[in-house]
């Protein structure tokens, strides 16, 4: 009998902590920030999304999502239309009055920090699981993130042992014309680096080059980002619109590498260990191969 | 003999196009609320004390966010209505426009000194940071337009051709150093530069409205009171100092006028062109060039359209926002063409 | 009345007007005549003020003309350039009506002297016609109609104010040259003085009652149309040869080309 009664105030209990979780977790969602929307899908809380901002195309499902527009031009009667209980984005929302409408309007506003750093991260994805009611997925996502970064840095320092480090150059065009550089402040440049890479830029902030001054600089390796093409196609949009850089060494031993723009958007994402996988990968094939090697 | 529409007919029809104006800026929207309930809140907004129950998402709706925003977009497309009624009186010449004198381009540099500025340099003191993007935009287009007039002064006359060549210049330097900005921002600066460019009622609040609407009042006050005077300087220069009109002191108040009107409704909105230029030109065919008539119609025409485009804005792409400056250029560009063909033939 | 005392008038280095001594005369109509460059329009416009006199004065019934306040000025002087250049579409009453802005005469006044200066320039049936639906010439009569508005008499008869005239003849029809004209010397005998600068010099021997002469800038003769307009004066200033003979109805001097 004792066992039963514990059983039934277990239950008892349960049965009582459900609304108040229910009432904890909001239910309708509106994300103003890419990198923001991206862990939410990440961490299972799609389902509550009822509208998103511009900067939000990853993973494409969101963009079926009812559009906010650009999250620094946000309406609030246009987000109020949506009946959300949250508005989550970082401190690149605005304009500041009209945030402070939606929250007269109860609705709730939760601030993310952009920043492109680990501690910015944790700090985010602790927040978004308590708000999503899943502390502990975020937890585990978090672990295995850092440990993936940390595995990968390890990897990259032994190769580092062995090699020089490549020096890069990360271009983002638009088919291929007027590619812009990626300085040493930018979330290419820092993808450069923690890829093992050198960036070769010195500029701050994408910065357009002479396409002579870019041969001069001869990359070893080119990493090129289109807004409108992917892959393959990009890579020759690039060396098309551009001849002067089938001269540099990068095109001579080919390698040029595409890169998804939006992983340049909204701090660390998800995608991010991936990529750096790839990016270090192609910095350093010879200990690639070595890996891959029986 | 076409002699237009009288002017009583007039104002009575752009009065009621511009009360419906006004009630639809305030019944629609991306929300959608009942009508009933829009028009009790809007009654309780306005003191009388209407019974009824639920309507605190209307008052939330109507008050704080589509009744200032009404009365932006009313002090806005007013005063730049009467600026391009100013400025085609001082230049006698139906294709003026504010922007002649510099204001808009001085304005233009100023945001851009406020926008890229703040992001390079930071450390504004907190209660100045959502004022300084205005601030700077206002003395951007006051500055400009000072120093078109003073070039265009010589031996204590102005010279209106002179300004002109110089609200030329100044308005290509201007837009240089405003690349020059563009050039050194950022990404997320580039952006909210393009945004400021393109003009925006979007989060109107009292705090930041009064300032407009007490130079749009003051502007709306002045200009009718000078009608005749502008009437005679459009018979030429010498002709209304015959006439007795004080003509260099009327210069300098048109200058000013437009100036502070259209440098505070850029302040406030961000570039919201074709206003100043088209309204003046479509009222003329409607009530002739007498300015008695032509600027309290053109007052009411400014105001009606813009508000007509502001629901265009808010509307076509809800709940994401069109930049008002877009639609009153789309809006008003093909308009233009439509006048100019006509009076062609 | 306006007064001019050894007006002169520099332009750079060269003097354009020298030493002219005027005095209109309420109920007459003088008339300027030169060949061009002579410095007629020059002196409207030191007598208007839109010149400053950089030597000698201008008075307007006797105080110097730059002491007037605009618009009392403007009750008493009244001045029709050339040439308009107007481009808006305003009718031909708001046209003739700004010539009351400086009265502050009310609606019907207003009214009824925009009418009356209408007739006196047979422009009555232009009334409601939009300016620039206008020729040349009635644009011209239309302007004229506009300042004898802003000089008209509060009584009939009673017209006390100065009306300078630069060429209002240039665009009309011969009819219109006579009418006008002679709309012009009805409103000299009313009250006002009137000087006018013509190029024809038999519609100057007709309407004036006094000629100037200008040559070079300075006055070469001032008097009636019998005594300045004589053959070998006018050839002397004009290198024109000519036949002055009377007009065989009304007696006043005819010049004729050889």
């Amino acid at each position: 009998m004792p066992s039963r009664l514990r059983l039934l105030a277990l239950c008892v209990g349960f049965a009582l902590s459900l609304p108040l979780h229910a009432a904890e977790a909001p239910q309708r969602w509106v994300s103003a920030g890419g990198g923001l929307s991206e862990w939410i899908v990440a961490l299972g809380g799609e389902s509550k999304l009822v509208g998103v901002d511009s900067t939000s195309q990853h993973p494409a499902s969101l963009t079926r999502l009812a559009s906010i527009g650009y999250q620094r031009q946000l309406s609030a009667e246009g987000i109020l239309s949506l009946r959300p209980q949250l508005l989550v984005g970082t401190e690149e929302m605005g304009p500041p009055p009209v945030l402070g409408q939606i929250k007269g309007a109860g609705v709730q506003v939760e601030m993310f920090s952009s920043a492109a750093t680990m501690a910015a991260l944790q700090g985010n994805l602790e927040h978004l699981g308590r708000l999503l009611g899943d502390p502990q997925r975020a937890e585990a996502q978090l672990a295995s993130y850092r440990q993936h970064l940390e595995q990968r840095q390890q990897w990259i320092a032994k190769a580092k042992a062995g090699h020089k480090a490549p020096g890069v150059i990360f271009l983002l065009g638009h088919v291929g014309a007027k590619p812009l550089v990626g300085g040493t402040d930018t979330a290419a440049g820092w993808l450069i680096e923690e890829a093992g890479g050198h960036n070769l830029a010195t500029n701050e902030g994408y910065k357009s080059f002479s396409v002579e001054m870019l041969a001069a600089l001869d990359p070893d390796v080119i990493v090129y980002a289109d807004r409108a093409l992917d892959g393959d196609a990009a890579l020759k949009a690039l060396l098309k619109e551009n001849p002067v850089l089938a001269a540099t060494q990068a095109a001579r031993n080919n390698r040029v590498i595409a890169l998804d723009p939006t992983l340049l958007v909204g701090g660390l994402g998800p995608r991010l260990p991936d990529s750096i996988d790839a990016l270090s990968a192609s910095f350093y094939p010879d200990a690639a191969q070595a890996a891959v090697a029986p | 003999m076409r002699r237009g529409i009288a002017p009583r007919n007039l104002y009575i029809g752009l009065g009621c196009a511009c009360v419906l104006a006004i009630w639809l800026s305030l019944a629609l929207g991306p929300v959608s609320l009942p009508l009933g309930d829009t028009l009790k809140a809007t009654l309780r907004l306005a003191g009388l004390p209407i019974a009824g129950t639920g309507l605190e998402q209307a008052e939330l709706i109507v008050g704080q966010i589509r009744l200032p925003r009404t009365l932006l977009g009313l002090a806005v497309g007013a005063v730049l209505a009467l600026s391009g009624v100013a400025m085609q009186g001082l230049f006698r010449n139906p294709l003026a426009d504010p922007g002649l004198v510099g204001v808009s381009s001085g304005a233009a540099l100023g945001a851009a000194i406020a926008i890229v500025g703040e992001s390079r340099f930071g450390a504004v003191p907190e209660a100045l940071s959502p004022y300084l993007l205005s601030i700077c935009a206002f003395v951007g287009g006051l500055g400009v337009t000072a120093l078109v007039y003073r070039l265009g002064r010589k031996d204590g006359q102005t010279r209106v051709a002179t300004m002109l060549l110089a609200g030329i210049a100044l308005t290509a330097l201007a837009g240089a150093a405003v690349g020059l900005f563009t050039y050194i921002a950022d990404d997320a600066t580039l952006r909210s530069l393009t945004f400021w460019n393109l003009g925006s009622l979007n989060g109107a609040s009292y705090a930041r409205l009064w300032p407009l609407l007490v130079v749009s009042v003051a502007v709306a006050c002045w200009l009718p009171r000078r009608a005749d005077a502008l009437n005679a300087l459009l018979l030429g220069e010498s002709e209304a100092r015959h006439l007795g009109v004080e003509v260099e002191a009327l210069k300098r108040e048109l200058v000013f006028c437009t100036a502070l009107g259209v440098g505070a409704a850029v302040a406030a909105a961000g570039m919201i062109g074709f206003i100043g230029l088209v309204v003046p030109h479509l009222v003329r065919q409607l009530s002739g060039p007498d300015h008695r008539v032509l600027l309290p119609a053109s007052l009411l025409a400014g105001a009606t359209l813009l508000l007509f485009a502001d629901l265009i804005a808010r509307l076509a792409l809800a709940p994401a926002e069109l930049p008002i400056g877009i639609v009153t250029a789309f809006l008003g560009a093909p308009f233009f063409l439509y006048l100019l063909v006509r009076g062609r033939s | 009345m306006l007064n001019a005392d050894n007006l002169g008038v520099r332009r750079g280095q060269r003097w354009v007007l020298e030493g002219l001594s005027l005095q209109l005369r309420a109920g007459e109509v003088l008339g300027v005549l030169g060949p061009n460059g002579a410095g007629k329009s020059t002196l409207l416009g030191g007598l208007c003020g839109e010149l400053s006199a950089d030597a000698g004065k201008v008075t307007l019934d006797d105080r110097a003309l730059a002491e007037w306040a605009g618009v009392e000025r403007a009750k008493r002087l009244a001045v029709l350039p050339q040439a308009s250049t107007l481009e808006f579409g305003f009718s031909v009453e708001q046209v003739v009506g700004m010539g009351r802005l400086p009265h502050r005469s009310g609606q019907a006044r207003d009214a009824e002297v925009v009418a009356a200066a209408l007739a006196a320039t047979d422009c009555a049936h232009l009334q409601q016609r939009s300016y620039l639906a206008l020729s040349g010439g009635e644009r011209q009569r239309v302007h004229l109609a506009r300042v004898l508005a802003q000089l008209w008499p509060d009584q009939p008869g009673k017209a006390n104010g100065t009306l300078l005239l630069d060429e209002p003849t240039s665009m009309l029809d011969p009819l219109h040259q006579h009418t006008t004209l002679q709309a012009v010397r009805t409103f000299a005998a009313a009250g006002a003085a009137v000087l006018v600068i013509l190029h024809d010099l038999n519609l100057a021997a007709r309407y004036c009652d006094r000629i100037l002469l200008l040559e070079q800038g300075r006055a070469a003769a001032l008097g009636t149309p019998a005594d300045v307009l004589q053959a070998a004066r006018l050839k002397q200033v004009f290198g024109l040869d000519v036949l002055v003979q009377a007009h065989p109805e009304l007696g006043h001097p005819l010049i004729i080309a050889r």
